[in-house]
């Protein structure tokens, strides 16, 4: 069991080695191909021309566009992406400093999308036939026109502005301070004792998580709901029926297992879309991410952080869709067999 | 039943009626807004609407700038429009051909353009589109431009297995034994059964690419700063969020109604064209 479930996972996982080979090369390609100089960029105005020269030599900029890819992939296989023009210092630092900070935003927002999701699903199908089926329908498609930094916009101007309720500024307020052991916000304020810094710490996650898991959920919603008119079609169901079982076992115990699968599918496949929605929602709420230094990074041209932010939203996309994907191989008893 | 099917042609009307009005006002722009978008009267800035205290010279307010925030939205639907048309006409085009080329030819062509899908998917469509922008520079054709490039693969990625269930029909296999060429058998028997899908497809990309639009303006690497856009109203009035909630308020509104309406107009005309689903709807 547990070696099929290795297996399974690790094909997948080697799928996408040859994928996020080609993504660097093509991300690369085109960074080198921007009319922007990254010697004189790392140097400071008053080089001289002969300083810049040198610098493009030793940055190895002189070489053929291939030998200088093979270098970047050497020392990013040591951990080391090169030095940030605008910061500074190692894009390395700069980014693992603020990956927890979005991964962190990512995943409460994923777990309020599929929470949301499913439970406004079975709540929809649950009411079919009814006029709420079709209140809840046209709710959903409602949510779906408002794309996750409208929604954000929106709740800052609700819950922010008019009714002020939550902070609508970076992870924390300033009076809290909590030493940083892990990056996650929340895991440190456990581990430093500080109940009341976790409050703070969710009070300013809970507007662009709602945003974000907002903003996704409509389509968990209507997959479900028609993968669960579909399933409920088939004859096990009706059997089930026949069999005297509960409306709510025959759901849950029945229909439900079956009925998943193309959500997760749709959750795997999607992933990518709330992943980058994170950009725009860090932006609107300053919250000190992956997204902001992105945004930074391409308002200034810092090839480095550019190419290495760039390469974490393509592999974590990547790495959850064939998890998602090996997730529904697994939970589907035909494919299995 | 009955009152299913009224309820879905009355959604179909109204959706429409929106989207005509939406394309009209952004064509007729110039001869209906009240003041040029860019005008600043700095004597009036940050009104609110007249339905919440503001004069009726400025029906919906001003900005910092004291600028006309109805002109700038009729303007808005211009840059918004013009965008989403041939952004999405741009995606649809080449979608659509290379769906049509690996769905028809299978083998080496299909693996290869689907292993391209696969590697433009791992982008996040904000992430890509904004590189691309980093790329491209600004600008209203660029915006179009980085639409087409990045969204391709939805129109690829659907109408492929459309494709292919098509060509595996008698009536294709039948073209191709009567000795038509591949471009005439695609073009007229397996185009038309796809249409459907195109069309449906084609309407949520109009409300797909007004999103990425306003997006990209939002975050300044959109149109130029000159020319009037619903995303970059919301990030001008951001300052002012407190003082002049309206301001960002009205685009975030016009934004949500008009993407609204092209999914519901999309979603219904997938019902209205689709003979599939008119039978799953009817029985």
């Amino acid at each position: 069991m547990i070696r099929t479930l290795l297996w399974v996972i690790g094909k997948r996982l080697a799928a996408i080695v040859p994928v996020f080979a080609i993504v660097s090369m093509l991300v690369f390609a085109a960074l080198r191909v921007l009319p922007v100089d990254p010697a004189q960029m790392s140097l400071p105005p008053s080089a001289t021309i002969e300083q810049v020269e040198a610098k493009r030599e030793e940055m190895g900029l002189t070489k053929p566009i291939w030998e200088q890819y093979a270098i970047w992939v050497r020392s990013a296989a040591q951990g080391d992406f090169g030095e940030s023009a605008q910061y500074r210092m190692p894009t390395t630092r700069l980014v693992l400093d603020r990956l927890p900070a979005t991964i962190e935003l990512a995943t409460c927002a994923l777990l309020v999308a599929v929470t949301f999701g499913i439970m406004a699903g079975l709540l929809i199908f649950s009411l079919r036939g009814t006029i709420f089926e079709t209140i809840g329908m046209v709710i959903t498609s409602a949510i779906m026109a408002l794309p996750d930094f409208l929604l954000a916009l929106l709740f800052i101007l609700l819950f922010g502005v008019l009714i002020p309720i939550f902070p609508v500024n970076g992870r924390l307020d300033p009076e809290f301070s909590v030493p940083l052991r892990t990056g996650f916000l929340l895991f440190d304020s456990v581990l430093a004792g500080e109940p009341r810094a976790l409050l703070n710490a969710l009070s300013h996650m809970a507007l662009p998580t709602l945003a974000l898991g907002l903003a996704f959920s409509p389509t968990i919603v209507r997959v479900l709901h028609s993968s669960l008119v579909s399933t409920y079609q088939q004859s096990y169901i009706r059997q089930a029926r026949l069999r005297g079982l509960s409306d709510r076992s025959i759901l849950f115990g029945q229909a439900l297992k079956n009925a998943i699968l193309p959500v997760v599918v749709l959750v795997g496949t999607q992933f990518g879309g709330l992943f980058g929605g994170t950009l725009l929602v860090e932006l609107i709420f300053s919250y000190p991410g992956m997204g902001n230094l992105m945004l930074k990074a391409m308002q200034t041209v810092d090839l480095n952080v550019i190419m290495a932010v760039a390469l974490i939203y393509c592999g974590t996309t990547l790495l959850f869709t064939s998890l998602a994907d090996a997730g529904a191989y697994l939970l589907n008893p035909r494919l299995r067999a | 039943m009955k009152r299913f099917a009224r309820l879905a042609d009355l959604r179909f009307l109204l959706s429409a009626a929106v989207v005509v009005t939406i394309v009209l006002v952004a064509i007729l722009a110039p001869h209906i807004v009240p003041y040029e978008p860019n005008d600043q009267d700095l004597l009036n800035i940050l009104m609110p609407p007249v339905f919440a205290g503001g004069s009726p010279e400025h029906l919906l307010g001003t900005d910092s700038l004291g600028r006309d925030t109805l002109s700038r939205l009729i303007y808005g639907a211009r840059t918004a429009m013009t965008v989403a048309i041939f952004a999405s006409t741009g995606a649809m085009l080449v979608g659509s051909f290379l769906a049509n080329i690996a769905g028809y030819f299978g083998g080496r062509i299909d693996w290869a353009i689907s292993r391209m899908v696969e590697i433009w998917l791992s982008f996040p469509p904000v992430v890509l589109s904004m590189l691309l922008i980093v790329g491209l520079g600004i600008g209203t054709d660029k915006v179009i431009l980085a639409i087409i490039l990045v969204d391709w693969t939805r129109f690829c990625r659907v109408l492929r297995t459309e494709v292919l269930v098509a060509r595996r029909q008698d009536y294709v296999s039948f073209a191709l034994l009567a000795g038509f060429s591949n471009s005439r058998v695609i073009l007229k028997e397996v185009l038309p059964g796809i249409f459907p899908m195109l069309v449906t497809l084609f309407s949520l990309q109009m409300g797909i690419s007004i999103v990425v639009e306003a997006i990209l303006s939002f975050v300044s690497m959109g149109v130029p700063s000159d020319v009037p856009a619903w995303g970059q109203m919301i990030a001008d009035a951001r300052i002012d969020i407190y003082s002049a909630p309206w301001g960002v308020a009205l685009p975030i509104l016009t934004i949500f109604v008009a993407v609204l309406s092209f999914n519901v107009l999309g979603d219904s005309l997938n019902r209205v064209l689709d003979p599939r689903s008119k039978i799953a709807h009817s029985s």
